[in-house]
C-alpha cells in the first residue's frame, strides 16, 4: 500500500498531506496554464503611461492585432528608464523624448524596424527631424514618435488681465495689475523648469544663447554659467510661488480650489480643465519667448524576445483607430496627423490635426549634456533647497 | 509501542536543548536577527558599498571602482551663503536639505512633548473610563492612512485652504504662516508622531510614584517646583525614548514634506529619493547622502544612551 493512500481507522480514505499537496500543485499549475493558455498568442510588456493602460486601447491594439498586452503603468520618464536598466522585463517602453538618448546610450534598445512600423511614414515632417537629430545613430531611427504636446502657462481669466502671452509674467512682478505673490506654480522636474528659465533670460537678456542651447544639438548644452543664471533666476522666483507641481491631477485640482492664478503647465491639462471639468475661468497660452514640446516615444527593449511582434503593437500605436483612442484618453494630439479622421468635430478642435507651421514653433525637450550634467543637477536641487 | 517512545525522546532531546542559555536565547533571538539581518542590515551594508561608487553619466550604469567622489560632492561645492549663528558658509544642497531636516524635526520633537507631557500626566491621573475614552480619542485620526492624513492637512493650508478662507472671512487673512511650506510640515509631523510621544511619555509617567510628589508639595514646593524637580527628572527616560520616536523619523520624512511642503522645502528624505530614482538617477549619490544620515543619527543615539540606559526608555 502506498503511503499516500493509507485507510483511516473509521475505514473512509484520507489523503495524505503530501498528496493534497502535489494534487493542489498540479490543479494550480493546469488552472494557472488554463487561464494563461493564449494558443501561442504573443504577449508583450509594455511599460507606459496610464493613458495607454485604459480599456478602448489596448482591446483596440489587441483586436487589430493578435497580441496580449500586458500594461505597466508608470508616471515617470526616468522610471522607465531605470526599470529597462535594470533588466525589468519589458518589450516596449513609451517615454518622453527627452529620455530616448539615455536609453540609447545604455545601449537598450533596438533600431526602429520600418519594414513593420509601416505608419512611420505618416508621422508629422517635423517629428521625424526631430527623431533624425535626437535618436539616430549610423542612419537607424531608434524611437517613434506616439502622441504629443506642448508646454506654456495658464491663467486664471477672473483674476488675471488679458497680457501678452511672456513668461515675463512669472519672473517680474509687474508685469500684470495683479499681485501674484504666492499665486504661482511651476513644475517640480528640471527638464520642465529650467528650459523656461532659459527661454525667459534669451529675450530678458537679449541673449539667444540659451535659447540656441535648447536648440542646437541632441542635448541641452547649457554652460555652466548659464546654469547659474537660471538657478539664480529660479531662486529669485520662489517667494512668488505658491509651489511646485509634480502631476497634472495635482495642477488641476490646485487650480479648481483657486490655489494659484498662474500656472506653468501643458495644454492637456487645460483641455481637461476645461472638456472634463467644465472650468472656464482658464486660458492657456503659448509665451512669446517660445515653448517646450515633448512626444512621447515608443522604443522597443534589445531584451525582448517579440522584437518584432513590439514595433506591430508600436506601429499600432499611430494607426487611425487605436491612435484616436489614445488621444481621447490624454486629451493630446497624435503624432500622426491621419489619426484626426477617427475623431470628431469637437475632438478635433482640441486635440486633431495640427497645422505643421505651428509645430515649427515648439523646441522639443532634451536630456541634459553628461559634460554638465552634475552642474545642472546640482543646481536644481540648489532651487528646491 | 515505538512510536511514542521516539517521541518522548525527541521531546526530552528539546527540553534539554531548550534548557540551556545559550540554545534558549539562540531559538528565540534567532528569528529576529535573520529579519533584522536581512532587511536591515543587507540593504544597510548594500547602500554603504554603493555610496563608494560612481555612475557613467552617458550610461547612467553604476561603475564599481571605489571612489570617495559622492562624499566629497556633498560637502564640496556649495554656493549658498548659509550661517548658523555667527559661523558663515556656502553650503551645498545637501548640507541645507540636512540642516533643515534637523531643524524641523527639532521643533517638531519640541511641540510633541509640549503637548503631550500635560496629556499624559493627566491620562496618570484620570480613572479607568476617562483613560480609555482620552486614548481612544487621541488615537481616533490614526485609524486612517498616514497618506490621507497629510492631504487632510494639506487641505488646511494653502493660499485658499480652511484656515485661510476662515481667516479671509473675518477679515484677519490670507496669512503666509497658513502657506505650504515649513510651518505645515512642522504641523503634519507632529500630528503624525504625537502618539509616539504620548505613549512613551504616559508609559513613563504612570510608573510615578505620586507619593514623592505629594511629599514635595507638603515640603512648600511650588507646582512648577514639582515638576521641573521631581516629574520632569523622574519622566526622564520617558522624554529621551518619546523623542527619539518622533525626531529620527521625522529627520527623515518624505510624504509629509513632499505634500505640504508643495515642493517648495526639500528635506533629506526628499533630496535622496530625487537622486535615487529621480531624474539625476544617480543611486551612488543618493546612498553616500543616506550614510551620514545614518551615521548622524547613530551618533545622536550613542549620545542619547551615554545618559540613559536602552531599557529605561519604555518606562521609569
Amino acid at each position: 500500500m502506498s503511503r499516500q493512500e493509507r485507510p483511516d481507522d473509521d475505514g473512509s480514505r484520507r489523503i495524505s498531506r503530501r498528496s493534497y499537496l502535489a494534487a493542489v500543485g498540479a490543479s494550480t499549475t493546469a488552472f494557472a496554464a488554463g487561464c494563461t493558455g493564449d494558443g501561442g498568442t504573443d504577449t508583450i510588456n509594455v511599460i507606459t503611461w496610464n493613458d495607454f493602460a485604459q480599456d478602448p486601447v489596448v482591446n483596440s491594439v489587441e483586436e487589430n492585432l493578435d497580441v496580449n498586452v500586458e500594461i505597466t503603468t508608470s508616471t515617470s520618464s526616468t522610471e522607465m528608464f531605470t526599470r529597462l536598466n535594470e533588466g525589468d522585463d519589458f518589450d516596449i517602453a513609451v517615454p518622453n523624448n527627452n529620455l530616448v538618448p539615455r536609453f540609447l546610450s545604455a545601449d537598450l534598445i533596438e533600431p526602429v524596424d520600418m519594414d513593420v512600423v509601416s505608419n512611420y511614414g505618416d508621422i508629422y515632417e517635423k517629428f521625424r527631424s526631430f527623431v533624425d537629430q535626437q535618436f539616430t545613430q549610423d542612419g537607424d531611427a531608434f524611437g517613434v514618435p506616439i502622441r504629443w504636446g506642448w508646454y506654456g502657462y495658464a491663467y486664471n481669466t477672473d483674476e488675471v488681465p488679458d497680457h501678452d502671452p511672456s513668461y515675463r509674467i512669472m519672473f517680474e512682478e509687474d508685469y500684470v495689475d495683479t499681485d501674484l505673490d504666492s499665486q504661482i506654480v511651476m513644475y517640480d522636474e528640471a527638464a520642465k523648469t529650467m528650459p523656461v528659465a532659459a527661454l525667459y533670460l534669451a529675450e530678458a537678456r537679449d541673449d539667444p544663447s540659451y535659447e540656441e542651447a535648447l536648440t542646437q544639438d541632441d542635448r541641452m548644452t547649457f554652460t555652466e554659467q548659464q546654469i547659474q543664471d537660471m538657478r539664480d533666476l529660479l531662486i529669485d522666483q520662489k517667494p512668488r510661488l505658491e509651489g511646485y507641481i509634480s502631476s497634472d491631477t495635482t495642477f488641476i485640482q490646485e487650480f479648481q480650489q483657486g490655489s494659484f492664478l498662474v500656472g506653468h503647465s501643458g495644454r492637456n491639462e487645460i483641455v481637461r480643465l476645461q472638456e472634463n471639468q467644465g472650468v472656464e475661468n482658464v486660458e492657456f497660452v503659448v509665451p512669446q519667448e517660445g515653448a517646450m514640446a515633448w512626444y512621447e516615444t515608443a522604443v522597443v527593449a534589445s531584451a525582448s524576445d517579440n522584437v518584432e511582434t513590439a514595433w506591430e503593437v508600436v506601429n499600432e500605436y499611430i494607426s487611425p483607430g487605436t491612435g484616436a483612442e489614445l488621444a481621447r484618453a490624454g486629451k493630446s494630439p497624435s503624432c500622426n496627423p491621419n489619426v484626426a479622421d477617427e475623431l470628431n468635430e469637437t475632438e478635433q478642435e482640441l486635440y486633431g490635426r495640427i497645422d505643421p507651421q505651428r509645430i515649427e514653433r515648439f523646441i522639443p525637450f532634451k536630456d541634459i549634456d553628461p559634460d554638465v550634467a552634475d552642474a545642472y543637477n546640482n543646481a536644481w536641487e540648489e532651487v528646491k533647497s | 509501542m515505538a512510536a511514542p517512545d521516539r517521541d518522548e525522546s525527541l521531546r526530552a532531546t528539546l527540553v534539554g536543548a531548550l534548557s540551556s542559555d545559550r540554545t534558549g536565547l539562540g531559538v528565540t533571538a534567532l528569528p529576529g536577527a535573520v529579519w533584522i539581518a536581512l532587511l536591515l542590515l543587507a540593504p544597510l551594508a548594500f547602500m554603504t558599498a554603493v555610496s563608494f561608487v560612481t555612475r557613467d553619466p552617458l550610461t547612467y550604469q553604476i561603475v564599481w571602482e571605489p571612489s570617495l567622489e559622492n562624499y566629497r560632492d556633498l560637502f564640496v561645492g556649495g554656493t549658498t551663503e548659509y550661517s548658523l549663528g555667527p559661523v558663515g558658509f556656502q553650503a551645498t544642497a545637501f548640507e541645507q536639505a540636512m540642516l533643515l531636516s534637523y531643524a524641523i524635526a527639532t521643533v517638531a520633537t519640541v511641540l510633541c512633548l509640549v503637548l503631550a507631557f500635560p496629556l499624559a500626566y493627566a491620562m496618570t491621573r484620570l480613572g479607568d473610563r476617562a483613560f480609555k475614552v482620552t486614548i481612544y480619542l487621541v488615537l481616533l485620526p490614526f485609524f486612517t492612512m498616514y497618506l490621507v492624513r497629510a492631504y487632510s492637512w494639506r487641505l488646511m493650508f494653502g493660499g485658499s485652504g480652511v484656515l485661510n478662507q476662515a481667516l479671509g472671512a473675518v477679515g484677519v487673512g490670507p496669512v503666509g504662516l497658513f502657506e505650504y511650506g515649513v510651518p505645515a510640515i512642522i504641523v503634519g509631523l507632529t500630528h503624525a508622531y504625537f502618539p509616539y510621544m504620548l505613549i512613551t511619555l504616559y508609559a513613563s509617567l504612570d510608573g510615578l510614584d505620586f507619593s514623592l510628589v505629594e511629599a514635595a508639595r507638603d515640603l512648600g514646593a511650588s507646582r512648577v517646583d514639582v515638576v521641573k524637580d521631581h516629574i520632569v527628572p523622574l519622566a526622564l527616560p520617558g522624554i529621551i525614548g518619546g523623542s527619539l520616536f518622533v525626531f529620527v523619523p521625522s529627520v527623515g520624512a518624505f510624504i509629509t514634506p513632499q505634500i505640504l511642503g508643495l515642493g517648495t522645502v526639500q528635506m533629506i528624505g526628499i533630496l535622496i529619493e530625487r537622486r535615487a530614482i529621480g531624474a539625476a538617477s544617480n543611486a551612488p549619490a543618493a546612498g553616500a547622502a543616506s550614510v551620514i544620515v545614518v551615521l548622524t543619527i547613530v551618533v545622536a543615539l550613542l549620545v542619547v544612551f551615554r545618559y540613559v540606559d536602552l531599557d529605561e526608555l519604555g518606562g521609569a
